[in-house]
């Protein structure tokens, strides 16, 4: 990039522009930049509104009703307790720990399976096969969230409820923590798979024919050396993935069967999550109950971004294989 | 390749075999709740037929362990759940699932027609006050169409979209002479409609035929429930963005929702039935057995049936 | 000789496991997209793609009939086709696209009297006609009750073949169609990516070709990168905090509408964009730009003729992952385009993408799973078809360059 200017400083010092184009080339500049502004000033903007909007049930008394208080909010294990519209006792502490647990157990199920189809793809399959499950991996990423919660509430609903009389256990229409977990994984499958596989692919030849060189069968290498290897670029794939899962809202409103109060750790009970939570109900446009949804956008955004720090912090510790 | 197609069935099959299998019904198992979210209009009169009103916005009075769904979600969750209870409204039941006898009375339109099925709300509407129109010819036409929910016509419209109507005798061809609006060509009027989403299926056929027959008026839908109907014509945010012409509610008017002379009234009953799964031995609940169910006096099905 | 047999079951083992765990993506590809097909197809058919959602009514009147019709009920028509020889019209039951039981119009004979019926909304329409496929909704009489669709086929006609006049005949088009929410979609695509691209396109350029490296550029940067982390319902309650107010207050607007949800898709789209455009960017060599400068063009023209048309390809791709994101993102939407289905569409009202339009039908009363389900399939054709273009788009660039 200097390397560009300086030439860029050269050539003008050479020739010498009129100043009409000069002005144009200004503007023109202007005009990036102030793209690039209103680019990166989004973030702020959603920060800002939804505070703005998530705040008040805090600082303000809500009609008459009182103000939310926020350390029962945030560490409360029933959603409401009194009626709609007219109680200011709501928790979301329970929706928390219900959202972390989800996407965690989302993660495990979703992470070995698709660090393993990636390496099948990456370094097994014959190239014929690969193609087609990568074109498999683009569709399943490209499903959109509504199909994959009609599916979830016509199969995995049934599969779920039916599994849980196989345990003798009586689910709610297989409205539970496993349904939502598996439709979870399901829809983090493709992102973990697709990264994942990039992070292998990366993996310098030079550390491969090593491991080869030195008697390794080639599946060993696979498994020992490469998957080793890559595991910093896999762990930022479930990175992505959990992020993805956290955030997820129409598909899992539809199967979690949401729960008001928490919080659930048993897998065939009901559950809710935090963007579960935002989506129910919202009907009126004015009202504690419509802003209190603000509220748990802002919880759900901390927690995302909490998330997101700890398990960096984690990459960092375990991941000294950089790979780009 | 071929360990490929082997492991593919083999997972196919264990799934199967997972889904499979039927058993008796058994009494003994809990009972599991489904009900709507508290916004909504069919929760309110369903809490209101079984006597337990305070539960209509209150989650946390309804027994542990119950499942929020929408309208869809009970009635394929109860195809589903052999030990689930939940409820919708009369035009949405099917075969599907079983709906139940309410004090022994079968929830039929015959029966609700004839007084005898007592779970039932009323569909109510609401214009703005007649001097708060922005012009005549909107108000005209508003006042078309509530006349025209009372004629066979609208009571014909009402009965194919599975609510009951109240009797009426006037068709409106017996009554248009009156509604000189209706002869002109209203294309450019439109009219806002709104408030109870329970209402929206019935207000969008109302309106769908009532339009033609008033000049091609043009009717605009924003169902965002029962609370709003009133609020929009002549509460707290009739002049806001979201003001309507006539607004909906699928439950009485509140004490806080009392319009001028001549705006409110209603327009059809509507009969809520709770359902269960088809291999439920129950046939048959009274209101203080749903009562005690929601509130979770009853915890298995075997203290209900004995 | 042991060992490496051991070794040998071992590898194989391991070998099965990922061959097992890639056959679950396929399974499970393969099971959505059965799903969605066993339950959405019965539905699919150009109608469906054409109709409206809400049907159009219409109310036909009849006085004095004089002479009625003498067509023996044809051969063609089943005995699910009901049929009444004084009105020469046969009557059908089936479930409309909303699983509700209508009646429909399956045969009129040409001696039909019912073609003498006139439009009592506008009498001076002479080309008012009942048609094959029309819906009759009821028939009103003069001195008995109405015979109404949810009574049957069979009652309708016996109770119409019974009379020799009737008030009124109100009959419909087939409503449940989807034209209205493919449009709002093409709409939403349009106006988004009119957003979205230049802005994107720009804010790459810049970071690409003239910011200079050092911290603001990088807090710039990561400022962008933060959104990709956002969900979708965040950024529908911003669309629902900021785009909807701000369209309600400048535009004719009274509610969220299609011009609030694509400003919100834009927002989400930006960082994609925005990465994808830079990254083709990147691509173009160096050479290029130098030879271009050397030649003596500006920096802002030899972007635009030399580094930008280079980059297309990238863009187009990015284009075509962008629409396929719109055509998916419902959480957004139902915060900042609303869940009203429409017919008249106007990029000012609300409106229901495809994937809103699902989401308006599950949750509905009655719910609507099969016409749900042909939704989907659509979307996923419509995905599978964006896929493929962008396979070939970027193998074409790859051959170019």
């Amino acid at each position: 990039m200097d390397f560009i200017k300086k030439q860029f400083g050269k050539i003008k010092d050479l020739f010498h522009f009129n100043s009409k184009k000069e002005v144009v080339d200004f503007i023109i500049k202007l005009f990036f930049l102030i793209s690039t502004i209103v680019s990166a000033s989004f973030i702020v903007i959603i920060i800002v509104f939804i505070t703005k909007e998530g705040i008040k049930p805090f600082v303000t008394d809500n009609g008459g009703i009182g103000s939310v208080n926020l350390v029962r909010f945030l560490t409360g294990t029933t959603w409401l307790e009194g009626t709609a519209f007219k109680s200011n006792l709501y928790s979301v502490g329970f929706i928390i720990i219900n959202t972390l647990y989800i996407s965690l157990l989302s993660l495990l199920i979703a992470m070995p399976i698709g660090v393993l189809t990636a390496l099948f793809i990456a370094k097994i399959a014959p190239k014929r096969l690969s193609e087609i499950l990568r074109t498999v991996i683009e569709l399943l990423a490209a499903i959109p969230s509504i199909v994959y919660g009609l599916f979830g509430s016509g199969i995995i609903l049934v599969f779920v409820y039916n599994l849980a009389k196989v345990f003798g256990v009586q689910s709610p229409g297989g409205n539970s923590v496993l349904a939502t977990v598996l439709v979870l994984a399901l829809m983090i499958l493709p992102t973990i798979t697709a990264l994942s596989e990039v992070a292998i692919r990366s993996v310098e030849k030079d550390i491969e024919h090593g491991s080869l060189a030195l008697g390794a069968t080639k599946t060993q290498t696979n498994f020992k050396v490469v998957l080793t290897s890559a595991k910093s670029g896999i762990f930022s794939a479930s990175i992505l993935g959990i992020g993805r899962a956290l955030g997820e809202a129409t598909a899992v409103s539809l199967v979690a069967g949401n729960a008001r109060s928490g919080p659930t750790l048993s897998f065939f009970q009901t559950t809710s999550t935090l963007t579960s939570t935002m989506l129910q109900g919202l009907k009126e446009t004015t009202g504690i109950d419509y802003d209190i949804r603000f509220s748990v956008g802002i919880v759900l955004m901390v927690v995302i971004l909490l998330t997101n720090a700890g398990l960096n912090f984690v990459k960092k510790r375990i991941g000294n294989v950089h790979v780009k | 390749m071929k360990k490929l197609v082997l492991l593919f069935s083999l997972f196919l099959t264990g799934t199967l075999v997972a889904c499979g299998g039927a058993q008796e019904w058994d009494s003994s198992s809990n009972i599991t709740l489904y009900t709507r979210d508290t916004s909504s209009g069919t929760r309110a009169g369903f809490m209101s037929g079984i006597g337990f009103d305070e539960a209509a916005e209150d989650d946390s009075l309804l027994a542990d362990g119950f499942v929020i769904k929408d309208n869809t979600g009970i009635l394929t969750s109860m195809a589903t759940d052999e030990y689930g209870i939940g409820y919708i409204s009369l035009a949405s039941l099917d075969n599907t699932v079983k709906g139940l006898q309410f004090d022994g009375v079968a929830p039929t339109i015959a029966n609700v027609i004839n007084n005898t099925y007592g779970l039932k709300r009323p569909f109510n509407y609401v214009t703005r006050s007649l001097d708060d129109f922005a012009n005549d010819t909107e108000r005209d036409i508003t006042l078309a169409f509530i006349a025209f929910l009372q004629t066979t016509d609208g009571a014909d419209i009402v009965t194919n979209e599975g609510a009951i109507p109240l009797s009426s005798s006037e068709s409106w061809d017996d009554i248009k002479a009156d509604y000189d609006i209706c002869l002109q060509d209203n294309s450019a009027v439109t009219i806002k409609f709104g408030g109870s989403d329970s209402i929206e299926k019935i207000a969008l056929a109302l309106t769908a035929a009532f339009a033609p027959k008033c000049g091609n008026f043009v009717p605009e839908h924003d169902h965002t429930g029962s609370s709003d109907g009133f609020k929009r014509t002549q509460g707290s945010e009739k002049d806001g963005d979201n003001y309507k012409h006539v607004g909906f509610a699928s439950r009485p008017f509140k004490d806080t929702e009392v319009g001028t002379e001549g705006t409110q009234g209603q327009l059809a009953w509507d009969a809520i039935v709770a359902i269960v799964h088809l291999n439920n031995e129950v046939t048959n609940v009274t209101p203080e057995d749903l009562k005690k169910i929601y509130r979770g006096d009853y915890a298995t099905w075997e203290q209900l049936l004995s | 000789m042991s060992m490496s047999s051991k070794r040998k079951r071992i590898d194989n083992l391991l070998q099965i496991i990922t061959y097992g765990a890639a056959s679950v993506a396929v399974i499970i590809l393969s099971l959505i997209v059965v799903f969605v097909f066993k339950n959405g197809s019965g539905l699919i058919n150009l109608d469906l793609i054409t109709n409206d959602y809400h049907a159009q009514y219409y109310n036909g009147g009849i006085e004095n009939v004089t002479s009625f019709s003498n067509t023996p009920k044809p051969n063609i028509l089943t005995e699910e086709d009901y049929y009444s020889l004084k009105w020469g019209i046969a009557l059908t039951d089936d479930i409309d696209r909303e699983g509700k039981p209508i009646i429909i119009v399956s045969y009129i004979a040409e001696d039909s009297p019912l073609y003498q019926m006139y439009d009592k909304n506008n009498l001076d329409n002479d080309s008012f006609a009942i048609e094959v496929e029309n819906i009759v909704q009821s028939i009103k009489f003069y001195d008995k009750d109405s015979t109404l669709s949810i009574y049957g086929a069979q009652h309708m006609i016996n109770e119409l073949d019974a009379e020799s006049e009737f008030r009124e005949m109100v009959f419909t088009s087939l409503g449940g169609g989807i034209r209205g929410s493919l449009i709002t979609t093409l709409y939403t695509i349009g106006l988004t990516l009119l957003f979205a691209l230049p802005v994107g396109i720009f804010t790459a350029i810049y970071l690409n070709e003239f910011a200079k490296k050092n911290r603001l550029t990088n807090i710039i940067r990561s400022m962008i990168e933060m959104l990709t982390g956002v969900p979708s319902i965040i950024f529908g309650l911003m669309g629902l905090a900021v785009f909807v107010p701000l369209t309600v207050r400048y535009t004719p607007a009274d509610s969220a509408n299609i011009l609030s949800g694509s400003l919100t898709l834009a927002v989400i789209l930006l960082p994609v964009i925005i990465r994808s455009t830079e990254e083709s960017l990147k691509v173009v060599p160096d050479d290029f730009r130098f030879a271009s400068l050397a030649l003596g063009a500006n920096s802002t023209q030899t972007t635009f003729k030399v580094v930008l048309p280079s980059a297309l390809p990238g863009i187009m791709t990015a284009t075509l992952l962008a629409i396929g994101r719109i055509i998916g993102e419902s959480a957004a939407l139902i915060f900042a385009i609303g869940t009203a289905i429409k017919d008249d569409i106007s990029i000012f009202g609300k409106s229901t993408t495809l994937a809103v339009h699902i989401w308006s039908l599950l949750t509905d009363e009655p719910a609507n799973i099969e016409l749900a389900s042909t939704i989907s399939l659509i979307i996923l054709m419509i995905v599978l078809i964006l896929n493929i273009s962008v396979k070939l788009l970027s193998r074409s660039y790859l051959k170019r360059v």
